[in-house]
Order: C-alpha cells, then structure tokens, then sequence
C-alpha cells in the first residue's frame, strides 16, 4: 500500500476484536476502512456490536487485539494519542449525554474554552453560528431539560462540531427519539453528510442510509455479514441474514 | 453558577409565600406558644424540686459588654468566634482531604485505594475523641505542630473521612454517559471533574454535606479536651466560676443552634434555587 492510498483512509480498522467481562464477543476480528468524506452506516440487528465497534473508535470502549489508526494516529495506550484522537473525532449517542447544569450554548462552548483554549466570546460566536446551523439558537440559554427530545440531539451534534472534529461517529442517534422528532435530527445530519463531513452511522432509519450513505456495513454477532454500496444493499443483497434482517425492518 | 429561568420575584417574596402558607396562621401559632408554655412548665418543676435558683439576669454580660462606651465580645461570643475559626479552617481542609480521598478511591491506582480504604477504616471506627488526644500528644509532637495545628488536623481527617463517602456517592451516582460525553469532546479527567462531573455531584449532596458540616461545627467542641478555648471550654469555665450551670449550658445550646439552624435553612434554600431540572 502506497503512502498516498493511505491518505485516502481516514480511519483504519484491522482485526479489531472486543469481549466484555463475563465472556460475551461483542467485535469478532473486525476489519474495515473508511474513506474520507464517506457516509457509512453501519446496521445490523441488536446485540450485533455496531455501538460496541462504533465506541471503540474514539476509545470509549478499549479493543482487546487489532489496531484502529485515525487520521494517521494508532489507538494505542499512548494517553497523547487517546486525546489527540478524541479532538478530531466527534461522537453523538443516542441518549445525548448533553451536560443537564449547563445552557444550551454552554454545553457547546465548553469543549472550545477547555480544549481548544479559545476565549469565550471566541467561542460563544461559534456556538451560536452552529446552533444556528442545528435550527436552534433562539433556545440557546435554556436548559437541557426545557429542550425537547430533538432539540437535545441537535444541542448535542452542534456541541461534538464545535470541536471542528475530522469523523464525526452517531450511535443510534434518532432511537430514543419520538417519531415526529426524528426527522428535524436525520436533517440536520443530512445537511452535514452534503457539506462532505465524514460521518460513521449506526442507525435503523434505512431512509436516511438510502439517501446519504456512501457504504452500508451489515454486521451481525460482531462480524460484518456483508457491505456494499447502498444500490448493492438494498436491491441487491446476497445474503440471507441480510435479506432476512431487511425485510424485518422495511 | 447561574440559575434557571425564573419569574423575577424577590426573595423575600418567595421566603413569604413559603412560611405564610400555613393552612392556618393562628392554629399554628396557638400550638407552638402552647408547646413552649409546657416547656417552660415542665423546666421550673423539675427544677423547683432541684431547689434551683435561675439567674438569667447575669448571663448577657458573659455574650456582650459594655466598655468605655463601646461594645465588647464576652466571653461566649469570643468562644464562639473561636469555634467558627477552628471549624472554618478544619472545614476547608476536609474538604480537601475528603475530595482527594474521594477520587484516589476512584482512580486506579492499587496502593492508593489501599491506603485510602484503611485511612477511613482507622478514622471511622475509632472515636474522635481518641484522636484528638493522639493527634495532641502524639503526632503534634513529632510532626511540629501546635495545639490549634493539631486539634484543626484531628477535626480535618474526621471529617474528611465522612465527606470523601458522601463525595464519593454523589460521583457514582452520575449516569456514565456525562463520563463519556465528556471524554470524547476530549476533555481531561480534571477538566471532566471539574466542569462536569463536579458541578452536579456536589449538588446532588448537598443535603448530607450540610449535616457534615453541621457536625463539624458540633465536634469542634471536643478542641476543648485540649483546653482549646472554644465555645464549649468557656461555658464550662464560666459555668465552674458562678455555678451557673443551667444557664450557661443552655445559653451555649442556643448558640450552637442560632449557628447551625441558618445554616441548614440557608441550604435548603440553595438546594432549591441550583436544583438541576430533570
């Protein structure tokens, strides 16, 4: 592999395996790369280990054997690293873990004045440019809990951006959503798939992968059954768990 | 710390609506004036059958004097000022001993959680009193330090002891998705403790963090064991000079509550005004 075929890969994961305490393998030997600006969306049916593998990206979970290297940077117990890695990827989880003490521009504004060291009418400009972005900067000083569902997950999206991340990862981000909030949040992330952001998906919403995602991962007891273009996957799938799976979701 | 979005209505006000919202002012007052006059009656029988004289009469000069026209500390405020120095001082180092044992207890590290786990199992299981004379005529000794220097460090790693639990609980008791957020912004564990974590444990405590302190407070009067002359060493030597036992203590009782009773009414207060909405 030459040194500028590398460069396309924004993230590297090689034989990455993961087991819980107690004996259950959540990754088995995981492989996959990840191209910059890709949209890729990871499914799969639950216990399947799409969050496990998405956690391990940004070291949230700790791989027991493979590499990961993001951006040129390996995940390994160099604590430089970790953190290094952590600024440039950013991630959104399905129950938002926003911060419930601080205002909506607060939980933005953290991460620019602790880790980018920037000053905080530097940041709040930020801030309040991104929550513009996400729909929501008239409900910039409420608080966590005088937001709604939706305005929460785009709360916590503008706050992983406003670290400027190069990978931005979703673990099921919609999925503890009411159905009429879903779709102000897949907008947001649709808009942010178009202006090129490289994004790592795991998500159930098949009309959101059909429109966006470059590359569709299928995975199932830890192990990816089967990937492909979103065409490949929806009209063309070879296996049957994956037929199987899409027929129970669609 | 700012607050939540709220009508603008003054403290007062509020203060007022919640102590007038008795079902009915009179029926309360009735109850509590008769309360207080069976006190009273029970007090001068028991002591009418003791034989006992009250001299209340002679007390107010022992809390304040008159001096050359200007007003002067008696003896009792100057012991209570002492108190609030001790338990202000043994306070703030608590603190920080409960907060570093708390987080020692979290971390990793194996020969710090030992450590730990024995200092709070020597410190709890033993009786303050044993300590204070230990820390006094022990390790004051042979470390260098003072009566006030000991009787402040023998308060300080009682107190840290209980504080580092309570600290301790209230960490723990975050959801660890505030953990995680955190860490993949990239921020450091002590940025994360400090912006994050911190903020809304030491809220959640609040409550039992005011008993400590109320405790702490309370156990100070054990500093008079090493002729500290706190509140307590000067009612007791007050009482020994005019046998004024009864109205010395039970001055001194009061004292301790007009301290401690504002004190936990102020943070109820605050328990309610920072309380995180869910």
């Amino acid at each position: 592999m030459n040194e500028k075929e590398l460069g396309d890969y924004i993230i590297t994961i090689d034989n990455v395996s993961k087991t819980f305490p107690g004996g259950i393998q959540a990754v088995k030997d995981f492989t996959a790369k990840i191209r910059r600006q890709q949209v890729v969306v990871i499914m799969g049916p639950s216990g399947s280990g799409k969050s496990t593998l998405l956690r391990c990206l940004n070291g949230l979970e700790e791989a027991d054997s493979g590499t990961i290297i993001v951006d040129g940077i390996p995940l390994d117990d160099n604590r430089e690293h970790r953190l290094e890695i952590r600024k440039e990827v950013g991630m959104v989880f399905q129950s938002f873990n926003l911060f419930p003490h601080l205002t909506a521009l607060e939980n933005v504004n953290l991460a620019q004045i602790r880790v980018r060291k920037k000053r905080k009418s530097e940041a709040t400009k930020m801030s309040m440019e991104l929550l513009r972005t996400v729909g929501i900067a008239d409900k910039a000083d409420n608080y966590p809990a005088q937001l709604s569902g939706g305005q929460q997950q785009r709360v916590a999206i503008a706050r992983a951006l406003a670290m400027m991340p190069k990978v931005m990862l979703f673990d099921e981000p919609t999925s503890a959503l009411d159905p009429e909030m879903i779709n102000e949040v897949l907008d947001v992330m649709k808009d942010l798939a178009r202006e090129g952001m490289t994004m790592v998906v795991v998500t159930h919403e098949m009309g959101f992968a059909r429109e966006v995602s470059d590359w569709v991962i299928f995975m199932d007891d830890g192990q990816i059954v089967e990937t492909g273009t979103v065409e490949h996957f929806f009209e063309n799938p070879q296996e049957d768990r994956t037929k199987l799976f899409l027929s129970q979701i669609l | 710390m700012k607050g939540h979005i709220r009508p603008k209505v003054s403290i007062f006000h509020r203060l007022k609506q919640r102590v007038f919202l008795f079902r009915s002012p009179w029926k309360d007052t009735i109850q509590f004036i008769l309360l207080i006059a069976v006190i009273v009656w029970l007090m001068s029988l028991s002591t009418s059958r003791l034989g006992y004289y009250w001299q209340w009469y002679r007390i107010p000069r022992y809390l304040f004097r008159i001096e050359e026209g200007r007003l002067v500390a008696g003896k009792l405020i100057q012991g209570l000022l002492f108190t609030f120095r001790i338990s202000g001082v043994s306070l703030v180092l608590a603190f920080a001993i409960g907060l570093g044992t708390a987080l020692v207890r979290l971390s990793g590290s194996f020969m710090g959680r030992i450590l730990t786990r024995g200092y709070l199992e020597v410190i709890r299981n033993t009786p303050l009193v044993v300590q204070i004379y230990l820390v006094y005529f022990v390790v004051g000794p042979i470390i260098g330090l003072g009566r006030f220097a000991s009787a402040v460090m023998a308060l300080a790693l009682f107190e840290g002891s209980y504080l580092s639990e309570i600290l301790r609980a209230g960490i723990v008791s975050l959801h660890k998705g505030q953990w995680e957020a955190a860490h993949s912004l990239g921020l450091s564990t002590f940025d994360t403790y400090r912006d994050v974590i911190l903020p809304q444990a030491i809220r959640r405590i609040l409550p039992p963090l005011t008993s400590e302190v109320i405790t702490l407070i309370k156990n100070s009067a054990l500093v008079s064991l090493v002729s500290l002359s706190d509140l307590a060493l000067q009612a007791r030597v007050i009482a020994a000079d005019t046998f004024l036992t009864f109205e010395v203590w039970f001055a001194t009782a009061a004292i301790y509550l007009v301290v401690t009773v504002p004190l936990s009414t102020v943070v109820y207060y605050m328990e309610k005004r920072f309380k995180i909405l869910t």
